[in-house]
């Protein structure tokens, strides 16, 4: 087989993509639902089919000369490597279920042309994003991401706040992204190069100092995409957008590129101690903030957004303890619950009758199919870390090497990790009490949830549940698979004693169940939420947003009737209406002169010739 | 020549300053058109006086000239007068100022 063929693995949604946007609506909906999912499903075959190029240092396909300008050459070039085919595969599988799904959950939607179009197109740019061989490619990727994102959460437009929060996500993710183009270009002129196993090999030879620039200005640009601290107002808005959207973009993959790119460059970024701190004091921190804004939100998907927040805080955490390994496993195992997570809102949501507050729900598992209770706990103790679940083994295996990092700081960032683990045990039993325990708080009459909504969650479900086999700790009796699949890139090995393992294991475990705990205390049979000023100060995500209005969007407004008030209105207008105005009354004055009789013109014709005259006389006089 | 020059050309400035003030301070079209005249002939008798003075043909070619421009003058002028009184009425002058600015 020929190598470029890997480009099929893109391409295949981008074509269904394009004709679902151009045809779509003229199609018949079957037809363009089935093209939608065949793309995606077909790219994950694809994947599978092309398994073994990723085998031995990877496969570079190039497709053409993209930019070819003197020293300046690039291509448009694909790495199907060890990295990035677990991410590929997991990317394509699972938006194989949630693309079956959202046929299900948008089957009453008059506009299943733009959704689908919308939602091909983003798979594209996810694996144009993974599959990158260059940076450059990677870029258009990463701004395709964005384009869909903000299309799709105002994807219902007709609603002025789903709208504006699309736009939010846009304006936060793009001022990270400018700190992305600026570390691209940085790269470009120190290395000449752009393709990023060169920059990567080439890191060494750049000076330390520029090293943690780069890695700061890459972290920013991860952050704005992820919905890390300082950027993350975005992605709580952003759950606007359909329930698909929020379980493939907003928990799944879009807002993992950001660790994507991070464990990309992570030979360049670990050169820098400082970087690598940073970027798990902001991981350690969007952590415990997330957890802490998900323990007061009332409505359901708002809780899920916080906790990818914070779930993505850990894979953060663990590119700065210097596993690569620890956050792709999390990554992934964090995909398929949050996914099944997410679909299994959407379906609570629908059997809720359309009602998003928890504290109207209660009950759900009655109004509707049993098996929707059960896909649900599982996700949510996947979620929550409870032992021998996908999530419990990543989360762990993250903790661990926060733990074993020499650095005492961390020991730090370990303990806010532990505190947030807690706090994830205990919002997330919360929500499993709030929506099922009970009898019915709500009153709006429940829609049927279709068959094609409630079996693409079991999959995920398991693959969740079953996740820790990727990376099974050899405590376990497991082999590390996914460790050793990485090899070079897999970034520190940890060794740790079983002392230790044990220890850890212990602690989160009983923390974990100390969660449940409380959470069955508190919210086994509650009516109505307690607002005190800390919940309201939680619900509201800390009042980053009147924060962020009081810091940026006040100056910047102040700034702008400046410029307009001041310098448009008074210097320019001023200046111009002025001369006008002065020229004007000039004229009204020489108006005067031209009476339109003739008398006058003949006396000023003959009062000028006697001057002209007597002008010339005096000449002549003298 | 028997008329000194000076003689002439006082005469002409005269005949030009009664021209002059007859075609500022008169408000009938046709006074005005007379006051005209008056300084056109004023202008001749210069011309004559100087091409006697100066024993040149020139200045006298440029009456005969002055003279058929006149004419012309007359012509269309007193033509404009009649439409002018035709459309208001009136000779006086200042009735017709629908240019004023």
């Amino acid at each position: 087989m020929n190598e470029t063929l890997l480009f099929l693995i893109p391409l295949l949604p981008l074509v269904c993509a394009l004709l679902n946007m151009v045809f779509g609506m003229r199609l018949p909906r079957l037809f363009t639902e089935t093209l939608a999912v065949t793309g995606v499903a077909g790219s994950c075959a694809l994947t599978l089919l092309f398994w073994d190029y990723a085998t031995e240092g990877g496969t570079k396909a190039v497709l053409f000369n993209w930019l070819d300008s003197g020293t300046f050459q690039i291509a448009f070039a694909l790495n199907f490597d060890r990295l990035a085919a677990p991410m590929t595969l997991m990317v394509t599988g699972v938006a194989t279920f949630i693309h079956l799904y959202a046929v299900g959950y948008m089957h009453k939607d008059a506009d299943y042309g733009r959704f689908f179009g919308l939602l091909n197109l983003f798979v594209f740019a996810m694996l144009t994003i993974i599959l990158a061989d260059n940076l450059l490619v990677l870029f258009l990727g990463w701004e395709g991401v964005g384009l869909c994102s903000y299309a799709l959460i105002g994807f219902w437009y007709q609603k002025d706040q789903n709208t504006r929060a699309g736009t939010k996500a846009f304006l936060v993710t793009r001022s990270g992204d400018v700190f992305l183009g600026i570390a691209l270009l940085w790269l470009f002129a120190l290395t000449g190069t752009l393709t990023i196993s060169e920059i990567n090999a080439l890191a060494q030879t750049i000076s330390p100092g520029v090293v943690i620039a780069l890695t700061l200005l890459l972290l920013v640009g991860a952050c704005g995409k992820s919905a890390q601290l300082p950027l993350m107002t975005w992605l709580a808005d952003a759950m606007a957008g359909p329930t698909p959207v929020s379980a493939l973009i907003h928990a799944a993959t879009m807002v993992t590129a950001g660790v994507y790119l991070l464990c990309r460059l992570f030979p360049l970024i670990s050169l820098s101690a400082v970087g690598m701190t940073a970027i798990t004091a902001v991981g350690a921190l969007t952590a415990l903030y997330a957890a802490t804004c998900a323990l007061a939100q009332q409505e359901i998907k708002r809780v899920l957004a916080y906790s990818t927040m914070s779930q993505i805080g850990y894979m953060f955490m663990a590119i700065g303890a210097g596993t690569v390994t620890g956050a792709m496993f999390h990554l992934l195992t964090h995909a398929f619950f949050k996914a099944a997570l997410f679909m299994a809102a959407g379906a609570v949501i629908h059997l809720a009758g359309d009602e998003n507050d928890l504290f109207k729900m209660g009950g759900i598992g009655r109004r509707g199919p049993q098996e929707l209770f059960w896909v649900f706990l599982a996700s949510a103790a996947c979620l929550a870390g409870i032992p021998l679940t996908g999530g419990f083994f990543s989360k762990d295996g993250i903790l661990l090497a926060v733990f074993s990092h020499p650095d005492p700081l961390y020991e730090f960032f370990w303990l806010i990790g532990m505190l947030t683990a807690l706090l994830t045990s205990f919002y997330t039993f919360r929500l499993v009490y709030l929506i099922f325990a009970g009898r019915s708080r709500g009153r709006n009459q429940p829609h049927a949830v279709s068959r094609l909504m409630r079996w693409p969650i079991w999959p995920l479900t398991i693959l969740g549940l079953a996740a820790g086999l990727i990376n099974l700790p050899a405590f376990f009796g497991g082999q590390e698979w996914l460790h050793h699949w990485y090899g070079k890139l897999a970034g520190q090995t940890l060794t740790p004693d079983h002392h230790t393992e044990w220890l850890l294991m212990i602690i989160t475990s009983s923390l974990v169940l100390i969660g449940w705990a409380v959470a069955h205390f508190y919210y086994r049979n509650v009516e109505k939420p307690r607002l005190n000023w800390l919940a309201i100060f939680l619900l509201q995500g800390w009042r980053t947003d009147r924060l962020i209005e009081q810091l940026l969007i006040r100056p910047f407004e102040a700034m702008a009737r400046f410029c307009a008030l001041g310098c448009d209105r008074v210097l320019l207008d001023g200046t111009l209406d002025g001369s006008a105005g002065l020229a004007k009354s000039w004229g009204v004055l020489a108006r005067r002169l031209v009476t339109g009789r003739l008398s006058t013109y003949l006396s000023a014709f003959a009062w000028g010739f006697l001057i002209f005259i007597g002008w010339f006389l005096l000449r002549l006089l003298k | 020549m028997i008329v000194p020059i000076g003689h002439v050309l006082a005469c002409s400035a005269a005949l030009f300053a009664i021209g002059l003030t007859c075609a500022v301070i008169r408000r009938q079209i046709i006074m005005i058109l007379i006051g005209v005249e008056i300084m056109l002939n004023a202008a001749a008798l210069a011309f004559v006086g100087g091409s006697a003075f100066w024993q040149q043909v020139d200045g006298q070619v440029f009456v005969v000239f002055l003279m058929a421009i006149t004419a012309a003058e007359v012509a269309v002028a007193l033509a404009m007068v009649v439409y002018l009184h035709q459309r208001k009425r009136t000779m006086i002058a200042d009735e017709f100022n629908r240019m004023s600015g």
